[in-house]
């Protein structure tokens, strides 16, 4: 079964933000809301090195403990998606969030803090997988169509790699043998370094509907 | 969308009807999503749709079309 | 409430993010971060978060209407590189954007330009021209096509009438596909002028005619992807991570493979921290610094004795050179690399081989280029490189088809295939075009014209301002053309809006004019015409990469707006001027949907087919093409050459040169002048273009170096009808081939009997093999000289390498080289800092295309400037300060301090993709309402200072000086 992971390898960012565009497009979205940036330390001397930054859909997400409208929710491939409907916009979740992810673009003319939203893994959100009103809450649902992230699939030197988590450790595995270094991934300990408890009963789907 | 079909009656209302949210601590209490495959395209057929992610996991890799020796 | 963390600070997810990446690689903050914290991104401030979900609506409309999505694959228009773009389109709206796995050159991949192609000017808000405009008492106002047409040619005819053809210039484009930019060509000539060109002239004119004249072809000799075939890749004068980002998926997988990775830059480029080993040098000494690499290599003995013997001339004459006049001493005084350094570059690239050279206008925008180029090729040739897999020389070129517009486009000295303008390279033209060279020859001013290379667009603002009688041709420019390209990349702006201003005439043909236009709109009232055309993605056509592979685009969505294509434009204006006929005459009309007639884009290309001999460019026809674009997933990655399938045995995109007929399957050449493989299989040698002997040497290459399977294994001239009888070989050929190669070389033989022949038949090179020249003696400077930039910070330095002399008739202008330099000695002493530009990521060349993205121009919002911390503190400029550059021309730029090490002290850097400011000054009431990009400021070049090479016009940008004051 497919555990959806995100690896970003510091070897190979350069920074070039087109996991950031490839985001901005496939999901459209607006000016100043990012559900994806590229964070780069040591900028100009050596040492230089860059992380392509997400929601990490963590095993034990510390979003879904602090929400206290529960709105947020871990799906079969431990991808951690929110029903916006219920989202009340307090922010908890952002600071709950080790990685920064979670989003509050401004609602209206009036400057209120609009509803949460961050990255889904690309798989939209609770309502009927490509539909429309997925795609305005969401963006697009590219796991329903058998696709992986759009920011992974584009990403330039194939530095972010986003898909099941075997495989892209796997590949990702791979190249450290090739280029004897850079064994640990960045985030992995704080995203799922505990033990994948209580993932399945947080699926709100029907348990026994198709397995 | 047959998905919506696939969801238990009790967590879904009526058409444009808003549902009604009874708090639980610590339980999701939104709305309902369906599982991937359970769609047009797959129709319901997980390893169809396990197998094409697997294959997307896969294009990311570039070595995987490249002939190396070591 | 389940709250487990209190807030405790409004501080943001940045410096929490920041923090905790930091704990596990380092510290410091990258530049985006330090503009956005310091409360500097406020470029669009009223724009941020009011944006809707941009296209949603029209996605929406598209899905009411239900319609079927289609799927075109195009390539990105972005850069060189190549990366294939699958649009799928529904009703006619691009809805959404997929990566191709199976494009053999990117495999998905995408920069932010590319991976935010599907937003190009799609949406209302866009600052795409849509119809077209004109000045008018200072106001942009809108007109029909009809009148707007009429306007411009009228205006253009009478100013030929009254002051000839050549008071009309022609600024093509390297965006062009190359069925637009031969279209350009052949269009100019039959207008009757050489007075036209293109990007190509400002980004790599040293590289094509330094590397040319070396050995043969001016262009990149392996590929992006053969990178991964390398053991040292040295990078000087690339910084490919920004700019030919995909390109580092193939050299970065090198690197894991055990490749060295060496950057010798003036700045800590974003490249340099992918590399093994880092290298800065003063900006302007790169001759200097090659040479130091060479005596390195010659007093260890590492050069490659055998291939030289063979393969090269003069680098006897090299080596004295260098012997006794680089030591390191004199190394370190011009480049200020320590010779430990040096000596390990040296030993890299000589212990690492096949070892490359990487480079891009780091080297070519020099008032040497020529010469820094060149150094770069006798480097590679001592190595033994030139020729292998892994080695060569690797030339990135910059726009998506700069190699292309360069290979058959709008150039001032030379027609299609670069055969030159002499009257039989004309005569030979006329026969492929099917018309009367008398005609043509009629269309010109005088036959003296024809022959006379024109202005380059370094320089056109000169063929305006400059005295009458100084210019080589009767009247001054009185109209320019800007098709395609943008006025903020030539340098010495503050006299450009000089010459805007005295033109009669300024017409801007483009999808984005908006950069051009508003610098005309701040100095004029009128005579300014905008007229929209369409992008690559809303045409068809066949796109060069730099790796020499063609690649074919479908139209993904129809012409936005009212823009048109821009080969439906030429034929357009060709009708107004009375050639359509002659123009059009060998291809299909089809009629678009307003009526207008598109000359097809296949019969384009078949046309190119019969006519570039010389580079190859016959066996791609629009067939092969596409179905390489059907097949790519049969191309090896690190061959490019497909296995099985439809295309077997070619390299993907067929790359130039691909000879002979389409019939004669030529595979294409994935690495130039390589002996290993069969001329039928993309081998190859050196060309025989400069004689056989050279004061009693052998030019030819010496016995036993040839192709594989040659007939010939040894050097022989290139091929006529005259060797073929000699050889006994004529009557291979069959009697229409006779018929039409009598007289003929391999070059103008139009049945392209004479090289299938040669090549299939005997397995020669049709043109010849011969040595690559290490001393190119028909040059200023034969043997690569280090001369100091005109504004040089080392007035010692002028006194020992100064620059050439002036020169009085250079393409039709006088050059000023000493005069300058002489003038300005000291004036380091006034301004001390080294400047230099180059790129960012998320744009590219003028920067009004992507400025006008909203999800590009999000992440770039401020123009900077890169300055070490020590220059700063001596100024008291803070991170994030507004300061004052200011250049020896008293031109003065507003910008935005980013004080960071990447920077050495006592050089500065800022990006060139920037306009809309001019000197502190934002110009957004002169653009036409609602086409202004959404990030504006200071375009560089409105500050850079005169120098040009001596061989090609190409403008000096990397280095002249400057002051910083706070503002
Ligand atoms: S997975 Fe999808 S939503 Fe998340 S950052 Fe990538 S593109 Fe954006
Ligand atoms: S696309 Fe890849 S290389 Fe570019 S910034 Fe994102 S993760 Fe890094
Ligand atoms: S700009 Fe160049 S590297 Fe980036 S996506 Fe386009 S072609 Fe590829």
């Amino acid at each position: 079964m497919a555990r959806m992971k995100f690896i970003s390898d510091a070897e190979r960012c350069i920074e070039c933000n087109g996991c950031v565009t490839a985001c901005k497009n496939e999901h459209e979205i607006p000016w100043g809301v990012n559900r994806r940036r590229v964070v780069t330390i040591d900028d100009g001397i050596p040492g230089e090195r860059s992380i392509s930054v997400a929601c990490m859909h963590c095993s034990d997400a510390p979003c879904i403990a602090v929400c206290p409208v529960d709105t947020i929710y871990k799906t079969t491939e431990g991808i951690v998606l929110h029903d916006k409907d219920l989202c009340i916009g307090c922010g908890y979740c952002f600071y709950a969030c080790p990685f920064g992810a979670p989003q509050f673009p401004q609602d209206g003319a009036f400057g209120l803090r609009g509803k949460m939203d961050k990255c889904t893994f690309c798989a939209g959100g609770p309502e009927a997988d490509g539909s429309e009103a997925e795609f305005k809450k969401y963006g697009r649902n590219r796991i329903s169509e058998g696709k992986l992230p759009a920011c992974a699939e584009m990403c330039s030197t194939k530095a972010l790699l986003g898909g099941d988590g075997d495989v892209i450790a796997d590949i990702y595995r791979n190249r450290v043998v090739f280029r004897g270094k850079g064994s640990e991934v960045w985030g992995w300990g704080t995203a799922y370094g505990k033990p994948e408890k209580q993932q399945p009963q947080q699926q709100p789907a029907a348990q026994g509907a198709k397995s | 969308m047959t998905a919506a079909a696939l969801v238990p009656l009790g967590l879904v209302a009526g058409c444009g009807e808003k549902p009604v949210t009874v708090y639980k601590a610590g339980k999701y209490q939104g709305k309902a999503d369906s599982q991937p495959w359970d769609n047009e395209r797959f129709k319901g057929d997980r390893n169809a749709w396990e197998k094409a992610i697997k294959d997307r996991s896969v294009a990311q890799n570039e070595y995987a079309r490249v002939a190396h020796s070591k | 409430m389940l709250l487990t963390k209190k807030a405790s600070s409004q501080a943001g997810t940045r410096g929490r993010l920041s923090r905790q990446v930091a704990g596990y690689l380092g510290n410091t903050l990258d530049r985006r971060a330090f503009l956005k914290r310091s409360g500097l991104a406020v470029g669009a401030g009223a724009f941020a978060t009011q944006l809707p979900f941009a296209m949603i609506d029209k996605a929406e409309a598209a899905k009411q209407g239900g319609g079927e999505t289609r799927v075109a694959r195009t390539v990105c228009t972005h850069c060189s590189v190549g990366c294939s773009i699958d649009a799928h389109v529904q009703n006619g709206v691009w809805v959404r954007q997929e990566p191709v796995f199976d494009s053999p050159l990117n495999l998905g991949a995408h920069c932010a330009k590319g991976a935010a192609a599907r937003e190009h000017g799609m949406t209302d808000h866009s600052a795409r021209l849509k119809y077209p405009m004109k000045l008018e008492g200072g106001k942009w106002k809108k007109l029909s096509w009809d009148q707007a047409m009429k306007e411009v040619t009228d205006k253009m005819l009478a100013i030929r009438k009254d002051s000839g053809p050549d008071a009309v210039y022609w600024i093509g484009s390297s965006k062009h596909s190359n069925e637009q930019a031969y279209l350009m060509r052949k269009f100019v000539s039959f207008w009757g002028t050489n007075n036209c060109d293109h990007q190509a002239r400002i980004c790599h004119s040293t590289t094509v005619a330094g590397v040319a004249n070396t050995w043969g072809y001016g262009a990149m000799t392996n590929s992006y992807n053969d990178m991964q075939n390398s053991k040292a890749i040295l990078f000087l004068g690339s910084n490919a991570c920004e700019a030919h980002p995909v390109s580092m998926l193939h050299t970065l997988h090198a690197k894991e493979n055990g490749a060295k990775i060496i950057v010798c830059d003036p700045r800590f480029t974003r490249t340099a921290a992918k590399a093994d080993y880092f290298v800065r040098i003063r900006s302007g000494g790169d001759v200097a610094f090659i040479f130091g690499l060479l005596h390195h290599i010659f007093k260890n003995g590492w050069e490659d004795k055998e291939y030289i013997r063979q393969r090269v001339y003069g680098m006897d004459k090299v080596k004295e050179e260098v012997m006794a006049k680089w030591t390191p001493d004199k190394v370190q005084d011009v480049t200020g690399v320590p010779e430990e350094q040096v000596y390990t570059v040296a030993k890299m690239i000589s212990e690492n081989r096949p070892s490359t050279i990487v480079w891009a206008m780091g080297q070519t925008q020099h008032s040497n280029g020529n010469a820094v180029v060149r150094a770069s090729c006798i480097l590679e040739l001592a190595l033994g490189n030139v020729g292998k897999s892994g080695g060569g020389t690797n030339i990135y070129r910059g726009h998506d088809n700069v190699q292309g517009a360069t290979d058959v486009g709008p150039n001032p000295d030379s027609l299609p295939g670069y055969y030159g303008i002499v009257e039989g390279s004309w005569k030979y033209w006329c026969r492929v075009w099917g018309v009367d060279f008398e005609w043509v020859k009629k269309q010109f001013a005088s036959p003296a014209m024809m022959t006379k290379p024109g202005i380059t667009v370094s320089r056109w603002i000169d063929g305006v301002l400059e005295k009458n009688e100084n210019i080589d041709q009767d009247s001054n420019l009185r109209a320019v053309v800007y098709w395609g390209h943008a006025p903020n990349s030539q340098t010495r702006g503050k006299e450009m809006v000089e010459a805007m201003k005295k033109l009669d005439l300024l017409v801007v043909i483009d999808p984005y004019p908006s950069a051009t236009a508003a610098m005309a709109a701040m100095v004029r009232q009128d005579g300014v015409y905008l007229l929209p055309a369409c992008t690559q993605y809303e045409t068809s056509g066949s796109v060069t990469a730099s790796g020499r592979s063609l690649q074919w685009r479908e139209r993904a969505i129809e012409p936005l707006f009212e823009s048109k294509p821009d080969h439906t434009l030429m034929l357009a204006f060709a009708k107004k001027f009375g050639f359509d006929k002659e123009l059009a005459k060998n291809y299909k009309i089809v009629k678009d949907k307003d009526g207008w007639d598109e000359p097809e884009p296949e019969s384009i290309l078949r046309e190119i087919n019969r006519g570039v001999w010389t580079i190859g460019y016959t066996g791609q026809s629009p067939e092969r093409l596409k179905l390489h674009m059907k097949n790519q997933h049969t191309f090896d990655v690190k061959t490019l050459r497909a296995k099985g399938g439809p295309c077997d045995g070619d390299y993907y995109g067929l790359p130039w040169p691909c000879y002979g007929t389409p019939e004669m399957k030529h595979p294409g050449t994935p690495h130039l002048y390589d002996t290993s493989k069969h001329v039928m299989d993309g081998g190859g040698n050196f060309r025989a273009n400069f004689g056989v002997e050279k004061d009693g040497v052998n030019l030819l290459a010496e016995d036993g170096s040839a192709s594989k399977g040659a007939d010939l294994q040894f050097g022989y001239p290139e091929f006529d009808h005259l060797l073929l009888k000699k050889l006994g070989w004529w009557d291979d050929l069959t009697e229409a081939e006779k018929k039409e190669a009598e007289g003929k070389n391999w070059k103008t033989d139009l049945s392209g009997g004479i090289i299938r022949v040669t090549m299939k038949n005997h397995g020669c090179h049709p043109f010849g093999n011969a040595k690559a020249r290490a001393v190119v003696w028909n040059f200023p400077d034969p043997i690569p000289q280090h001369r100091e930039p005109l504004y040089s910070p080392r007035p010692d330095l002028v006194d020992k390498y100064p620059t050439h002399d002036d020169k009085k008739a250079f393409w039709r202008l006088p050059t000023l080289y000493k005069t300058i330099q002489q003038a300005n000695k000291d004036i380091s002493k006034e301004y001390p800092l080294i400047m230099t530009s180059g790129r960012l990521v998320e744009y590219e060349g003028g920067g009004e295309e992507q400025r006008s993205n909203p999800w590009l121009a999000e992440l770039q919002q401020d123009m900077f400037v890169e300055i070490n911390p020590k220059d700063a503190n001596d100024r008291g400029v803070k991170a994030g300060d507004y300061v004052w550059v200011e250049t020896p021309t008293k031109a003065r730029l507003k910008v935005k301090a980013q004080v960071t090490e990447r920077v050495g002290a006592g050089t500065v850097f800022l990006p060139f993709h920037f306009s809309g400011w001019w000197m502190g000054k934002d110009m957004l009431e002169y653009y036409p309402p609602g086409s202004a990009p959404i990030v504006r400021g200071e375009a560089v070049n409105t500050a850079t200072t005169y120098g040009y090479d001596s061989v090609t016009m190409m403008q000096e940008t990397k280095t002249t000086l400057c002051k910083i004051a706070k503002a």
